[in-house]
């Protein structure tokens, strides 16, 4: 009697867990914002805060005349390549590829990166 | 002891007849008048003010401008013994070796000698500005005991060091006049004259030699002095050209203005404010960056500089720049922030934003010049009109440094910058100006290219030398007095091998 009411309490209890870990991940999957789907995503990822550095983008598409997202977005996957963000950055700013958000002197595909995440939230 | 003579007390009608006059009391003609103390030569320094100042006196300094913005003339400078260091800063740092060299990007550029012709002149300099040791650049072995230098990993901007005149404490850079009063005195063979104003260089009829040079009092009195030998300007930049200009009764074009330079090539370093913001991603900052610091016996402070490789290779003018204040970021510098220090991998935590200060080199430009006005002095002197002008480039080429500074603090994850100044009118909206005078009597080997030559000897005009700021064909960054001090030792040992 004793071996099944400990039994009973480990399947209780288990299953009490399972529930709460599932609506955890639920919940912060829906109380994270939502942005629409676009075709530069997995750069975006990339960004720390998508709104603010949006803010910064536009700042940087006020220098820009033609800014083409897509190939943008092409050439920028392709120098971050599987490089870490960080190592992607220091070499801009070794190479002297630096661009300007109202007068901050930014990596230029960290620059492109917020282009772009303003283009998205356009 | 001597006592200076106010020459309102010289009889109407006297005739001096030194061997050399030394027109003006500000640094350079004081240390001229110090370092030629040991020699026999007899010589008279003709300072236009007192001891104090004395606005009638300094009214004469009244001038107009026309073109850009700038200071008002009589705000620039000040006219009593000891010139304008009664009222300088006490920045001290020698020219660099680019300074004077010609540079094929640069128009005027170069000078007749390099900077090896006045860097035997420097230790005097300095020691006459109480600057303490010579350190400079070697400051640099020394401040990692108060604070680190900035990691600025490779590039073209460096840490690079000012240091000052006996700015110790409350007391103040040193005053060539009060400081140097009594030395001047004890000088057996020199005769200072105060509230002097030379009104004219009165050329001889074959208009190669100065004969005489007239004197006048704002109380109405009148005489002439009669060099035997040389008569060396020492005022500043705008009076030299001024009394070149006016004194034109032999030559109409004025004294040493056969080839219409006379005036032209005016320049100062234009101070614009809040240039940038500089952010530290540590927030740590060493207080030699910030403040006047003593240091191996000297007061210094750190400045950031164009290298001279950097201005060679990249074809930019001079520039210092100096950190100043803690100011606050927007809401976008704080998202630029976030974002460039995630994206770097560094921790911004405690980052801390400085707005940066800095003087700027221009370039040489004929058109920037003093006329002489329709107007004139309470001496009846013709005043000084300023045409003035300012390049965008002047300003494109400090851009163009300051963003090789935040290249190079995100390549050493030290922190980033941001350009706060972009167009003219933002260049232009609160510039301010160092007030260094420069480059109306330009020097160059060529007497149509240059008003003295490379001994500051007048082209044309045998015994006529002028010695100071005023003869730079390009002016660098740093701040005049030491290379003007430099030059003007330079000089008294050309005259006393002249007239040994």
């Amino acid at each position: 009697m004793k071996d099944l009411f400990t039994r009973r309490r480990i399947v209780i209890g288990a299953g009490g867990a399972v529930v709460l870990a599932a609506a955890a991940f639920e919940g912060g999957r829906l109380l994270r914002k939502r942005y629409a789907p676009s075709p530069y995503d997995d750069l975006l990822a990339l960004l720390n805060d998508r709104d603010a550095d949006a803010q910064i983008g536009e700042a940087v598409l006020a220098d820009i005349d033609d800014f083409d997202a897509k190939s943008v977005s092409a050439s920028v996957r392709e120098r971050i390549g599987k490089r870490p963000l960080a190592q992607v950055m220091l070499e801009d700013a070794s190479d002297g590829r630096l661009a300007e958000a109202s007068g901050w002197v930014m990596p230029e595909t960290l620059a492109l990166l917020c282009a772009l995440a303003a283009k998205a939230a356009a | 002891m001597s006592a200076f003579i106010d020459a309102r007390t010289v009889p109407e009608g006297t005739v001096l007849q030194p061997d050399l006059a030394i027109v003006g009391g500000g640094p350079v003609g004081i240390s001229l008048a110090l370092a030629l103390a040991n020699t026999p030569l007899h010589v008279v320094l003709l300072e236009s003010g007192g001891m104090a100042f004395d606005a009638k006196t300094q009214a004469l300094y009244e001038g107009s401008t026309v073109g850009a913005p700038y200071l008002t003339l009589e705000a620039t400078r000040l006219r009593y013994l000891g010139g304008s260091t009664n009222h300088w800063g006490g920045w001290c740092r020698p020219m660099d070796d680019i300074d004077f060299e010609e540079r094929n990007w640069l128009p005027h550029s170069g000078w007749p000698f390099g900077r090896k012709e006045i860097e035997r002149y420097y230790p005097h300099a300095q020691s006459l500005c109480e600057a303490g040791p010579f350190l400079y650049e070697e400051a640099g072995k020394w401040a990692p005991s108060i604070g680190p230098i900035l990691p600025l990993g490779d590039g073209g901007v460096t840490t690079r060091w000012f240091q000052f005149s006996k700015m110790r404490g409350s007391v103040l850079p040193t005053h060539f006049g009060d400081r140097y009063a009594d030395d001047l005195r004890r000088i057996a063979r020199l005769a200072t004259y105060l509230h002097a104003n030379v009104t004219r260089l009165g050329l001889d009829a074959t208009a190669t030699r100065i004969d005489e040079l007239d004197v006048a009092t704002l109380s109405g009195r009148k005489f002439k002095v009669k060099p035997k030998k040389t008569t060396v300007l020492a005022m500043g930049a705008i009076e030299i050209a001024r009394l070149m200009l006016a004194s034109n009764d032999v030559m109409p074009a004025g004294v040493g203005n056969a080839h219409d330079l006379v005036g032209r090539f005016f320049a100062d370093h234009p101070i614009p404010r809040n240039t940038a913001t500089l952010v530290l991603f540590d927030g740590k900052l060493a207080p030699f960056y910030q403040n006047n610091t003593d240091l191996h016996g000297a007061i210094v402070r750190a400045g950031l500089f164009p290298s001279e490789e950097y201005r060679r290779s990249h074809a930019v003018m001079g520039s210092s720049t100096t950190i100043e204040n803690k100011t606050e970021l927007d809401e976008l510098g704080k998202a630029a922030l976030a974002a460039t220090a995630a994206a770097l991998g560094v921790d911004a935590g405690n980052a801390v934003a400085y707005s940066l200060g800095c003087g700027m080199e221009i370039t040489p430009d004929p058109d920037r010049r003093f006329t002489l006005d329709t107007e004139r002095d309470a001496l009846g002197m013709p005043k000084p009109k300023l045409h003035m002008r300012l390049a965008d480039t002047d300003f494109a080429h400090f851009r163009e440094t300051l963003k090789e500074l935040g290249r190079q603090l995100l390549a050493s994850r030290t922190g980033m910058l941001r350009l706060n100044l972009r167009d003219r009118s933002e260049w232009l909206d609160g510039l301010d100006w160092a007030s260094h005078h420069m480059g109306t009597t330009r020097m160059h080997v060529d007497p149509r290219k240059g008003v003295v030559d490379a001994n500051l000897q007048v082209h044309g005009v045998a015994n006529l030398f002028v010695a100071g700021s005023s003869v730079y064909p390009t002016y660098g960054a740093a701040n005049p007095t030491l290379n003007l001090l430099a030059l003007a030792l330079r000089l008294a040992d050309h005259l006393k091998g002249l007239h040994r």
